[in-house]
This record gives C-alpha cells, sequence and structure tokens, in this order.
C-alpha cells in the first residue's frame, strides 16, 4: 500500500514535470516565442550532434537576396532520438523550410520549432516543437 | 460554494492521479514493441520494465537502473533541482546571491560552473540534475553508485568505519571531494542508508543555485520497492548556511530491462561551441526588447 501511494505520488510529480513548457537544460526567456521566424527554402549548412544541444546552422536568402547565417539549438541528442532524430537526420545542402523561434537580441540565432522537408515530412523539436511553442515528445512519455 | 469549489478540486486532482498514474501504468507495462533486431550493446528507453516485477530482493540494489532523465517515462521527483530551502544564515544568503542559476539567466548569463565548463556538479547535484542511468553494484566493504552522465561514479564504505571528522582542518586534514567521504548501512532490508561530508565547497548544491559547506552532512535513503522500483530520498543538513535540516529531493529510479545505458556526457569543446555559436549570441536579460543587429 505505501509503495502504491508513493507511485501515486511519484506520478502526480510526473504529469506535472510532463505539462511544464520549461526546458530540460534551461529557459526559454531568451527568446521570443510569439512567433516563429519561417526560414523558406533554407540551405543547410551543418548539423551538429552536439552536447548540450544539437545545432541546425543554415544560410536563408531573405526577399532583398541578402544571405542570413543562422543558427538554431533543439532538445539534447537523447531527447530527441525519443522522436525520430539521428544525427544524419540532416545533412549539409538539403533544402528545407525551417521554423525558429528567434533570440530576443534580434540575431539570428534562435530556438528551433520544426522543419519541413522538400517531400512535405515534417519533424519537430521535443520541448518546443508544437505550433504554438509546447512540447512535440509528450506521447513517448519521456 | 466553498464545498462545491472544494469538490470540483478534488475531482479535477482525482482525474489528474487517475490519467496520470494510468498514463505512467500504461507506459510501464506495454513497452512499445519494435520488431527490429536487438543489440545487446544498445539502450533502448522505449523498452520498460512491466509492471512492478514482483517483491524486492532483501538487501539488494545491485543492477542498472533508469532515472527520471533518462527518457524511459520514470516519473519525475519531487523538489530535486529546485528545493524548498528554509531560511539561509547570513553567509548562505551571501553564498546564494553570488550564483545565477541557468534556469533564470539562461546560458549566456550564468555562472555555473558546470553549464559554462562542464565543471563537476559534485555531490549532492549529481544524484539530482541530469539524473538518467545509474548502475549501483558491491564489494564485500563498499558499494559502488556508477552514473551515466559525466561518467562518474560514487564510493561508498560499508566497513563500519565513521565519517571522517577533519575534512580541512588543519595541515593534516583530509582534502574536501567533489563526492565527499560516505558511508552506508542497511536501515532495514530494503533501505540502505548513505551519510556523506566533506564535500568540495565550489560546486552547487542544486541546479537552481542553493550553496552547500565543506561541512554539509547528506543523508541519501535508497528505497527498493519492488523488483523494479527504487525510490531515493536526500536531506541536507548545512548549518553554516541553513537554519534548519532540508529535503533536496525524492527521485524515482525503473529497472533497465538489458541493463545497459548510453553515452551522454558534457564535453568542454562542444559546450564552447555551444556557447560561442548559440548560448551567448541569445543573450539572457529576459526583459531585453528586441535589438536588432
Amino acid at each position: 500500500m505505501k509503495t502504491k501511494v508513493r507511485m501515486l505520488v511519484t506520478s502526480i510529480a510526473g504529469l506535472l514535470a510532463i505539462c511544464s513548457p520549461m526546458f530540460a537544460h534551461h529557459g526559454a526567456a531568451a527568446y521570443d516565442m510569439s512567433k516563429p521566424v519561417v526560414l523558406k527554402d533554407a540551405v543547410v549548412t551543418q548539423f551538429a550532434w552536439i552536447n548540450p544541444h544539437p545545432l541546425i546552422k543554415a544560410d536563408y536568402k531573405d526577399e532583398k537576396g541578402n544571405v542570413q547565417h543562422w543558427t538554431m539549438e533543439m532538445g539534447s541528442t537523447p531527447a530527441s532520438q525519443l522522436i525520430g532524430w539521428t544525427r544524419a537526420t540532416l545533412k549539409p545542402g538539403d533544402v528545407v523550410t525551417l521554423y525558429v523561434w528567434q533570440a530576443k537580441t534580434g540575431l539570428t540565432v534562435g530556438r528551433f520549432n520544426k522543419v519541413v522537408f522538400a517531400d512535405g515530412k515534417v519533424m519537430r523539436d521535443t520541448q518546443t516543437g508544437t505550433d504554438n511553442g509546447g512540447r512535440a515528445d509528450t506521447d513517448v512519455g519521456r | 460554494m466553498r464545498n462545491r469549489f472544494t469538490g470540483a478540486a478534488v475531482g479535477l486532482a482525482a482525474v489528474l492521479v487517475f490519467s496520470s498514474f494510468a498514463a505512467a501504468q500504461t507506459a510501464q507495462s506495454q513497452p512499445k514493441q519494435v520488431n527490429e533486431a536487438r543489440s545487446p550493446w544498445k539502450y533502448y528507453p522505449m523498452d520498460r520494465a512491466v509492471g512492478d516485477g514482483g517483491p524486492a530482493p532483501k538487501r539488494d540494489l545491485t543492477g542498472t537502473w533508469a532515472g527520471p532523465g533518462s527518457g524511459a517515462a520514470v516519473p519525475r521527483g519531487t523538489n530535486a533541482q529546485a528545493p524548498t530551502a528554509p531560511p539561509l544564515t547570513p553567509l548562505g544568503k551571501q553564498l546564494y546571491d553570488q550564483n545565477k542559476p541557468i534556469g533564470k539567466y539562461s546560458p549566456a548569463g550564468t555562472n555555473d560552473p558546470h553549464t559554462r565548463y562542464c565543471d563537476p556538479f559534485g555531490f549532492p547535484q549529481n544524484m539530482t540534475n541530469e539524473i538518467r542511468g545509474m548502475t549501483i553494484t558491491t564489494l564485500p566493504n563498499r558499494t559502488f553508485i556508477l552514473i551515466q552522465y559525466m561518467d562518474l561514479w560514487r564510493e561508498i564504505w560499508t566497513d563500519g568505519r565513521a565519517l571522517p571528522t577533519d575534512v580541512a582542518s588543519g595541515k593534516d586534514g583530509l582534502d574536501p571531494r567533489y563526492n565527499g567521504y560516505s558511508v552506508g548501512h542497511w536501515e532495514d532490508d530494503y533501505t540502505f542508508a548513505v551519510d556523506t561530508t566533506g564535500l568540495d565547497d565550489s560546486t552547487w548544491t542544486t541546479k537552481n543555485g542553493y550553496p552547500h559547506s565543506i561541512d554539509a552532512h547528506v543523508q541519501e535513503r535508497y528505497h527498493r520497492d519492488a523488483k523494479n522500483d527504487l525510490t531515493l530520498t536526500i536531506t541536507m543538513d548545512d548549518p553554516k548556511l541553513y537554519t534548519k535540516p532540508f529535503v533536496l529531493g525524492e527521485e524515482h529510479f525503473r529497472w533497465i530491462p538489458n541493463q545497459q545505458v548510453d553515452d551522454f556526457t558534457c564535453i568542454p569543446s562542444q559546450v564552447q561551441e555551444y556557447l560561442k555559436e548559440m548560448g551567448d549570441p541569445a543573450g539572457f536579460d529576459p526583459n531585453a526588447p528586441p535589438q536588432r543587429r
């Protein structure tokens, strides 16, 4: 009985933790989470599968033809693997559309939201991957 | 009206409790079946222990366990990274005010030595922060806790010796250690108690920046709830910095079916790349208006 109560309490805590919008590694305060920036037809220049967060680097040509160099972070490697990411999901030269929550500094860095591949396939960030910036990994019960 | 509100609140809590418990049980009792060859060398977070596995063995914690950060749907513990601490002493407050935790200051503004440089968490933070996989093994006179994150181990003496009282005292005193000095004993057939002191005071107690002194006394209780379940409760008594003892947190662990964990650690060169390319340019002032450059 004591064990069941203990499990119950920890399960409640678990639910609250899953519902929490907090980042596992750090907070979202640095990012403008009101609306993602859309980088259509961006060209991936590097996919760095590193700790504490993988980095997606891509070049994006704006409406004036200027090339912007973007860097964005995503969920940790173990967390991202749970929803299908591998170190080979993106590679240099891939032309994709990237959605990113830009840093409030206004620099071309941000928190990755989702990527739309040429064939229409969508892959999302673990923690800010839904269209409103919520967790996209709740169904794997991490 | 008040009764109705109370009734609604209780009802909502009951739904949350039921759905949470059911979800946890479902996740644990119906592991995802993948029709792929399984490597005995790989950790599969979706392969999860089924149920509680039966009664707990007596005086035995041996094995490899999935913690709350393992990706194996282990219920999160309570307070582990941001406990409710009692009032600090003047010295404790002075030290606490110097620390800028990542949760508030982001990677760019924090002075957390682990975030910026991969410096060791030290104990007890390494039992609550990034706690993923853990292996416990024993020798006749010691128990070892092998922690996946940062590939480190803790040594707990079980030969009956007392904790040292001369850490950092005089020229012949013992040096403080990142993991301190630990002794352990069985309180009963299912509860292993560990006492630790002599902690390196350059490390933080928690992710949210609570400090500790060298003389802090930390007690862990590992309770084997069942074959597949282990619960760790951590308390700290540090009268130099806190006005009374307090619970740092409670962590739950689940048995890993194939007993494997992955490689996951803080790598200084990667952290420097991350901070240079991402963390520092992203800034840290949550109230800063956009300043496009």
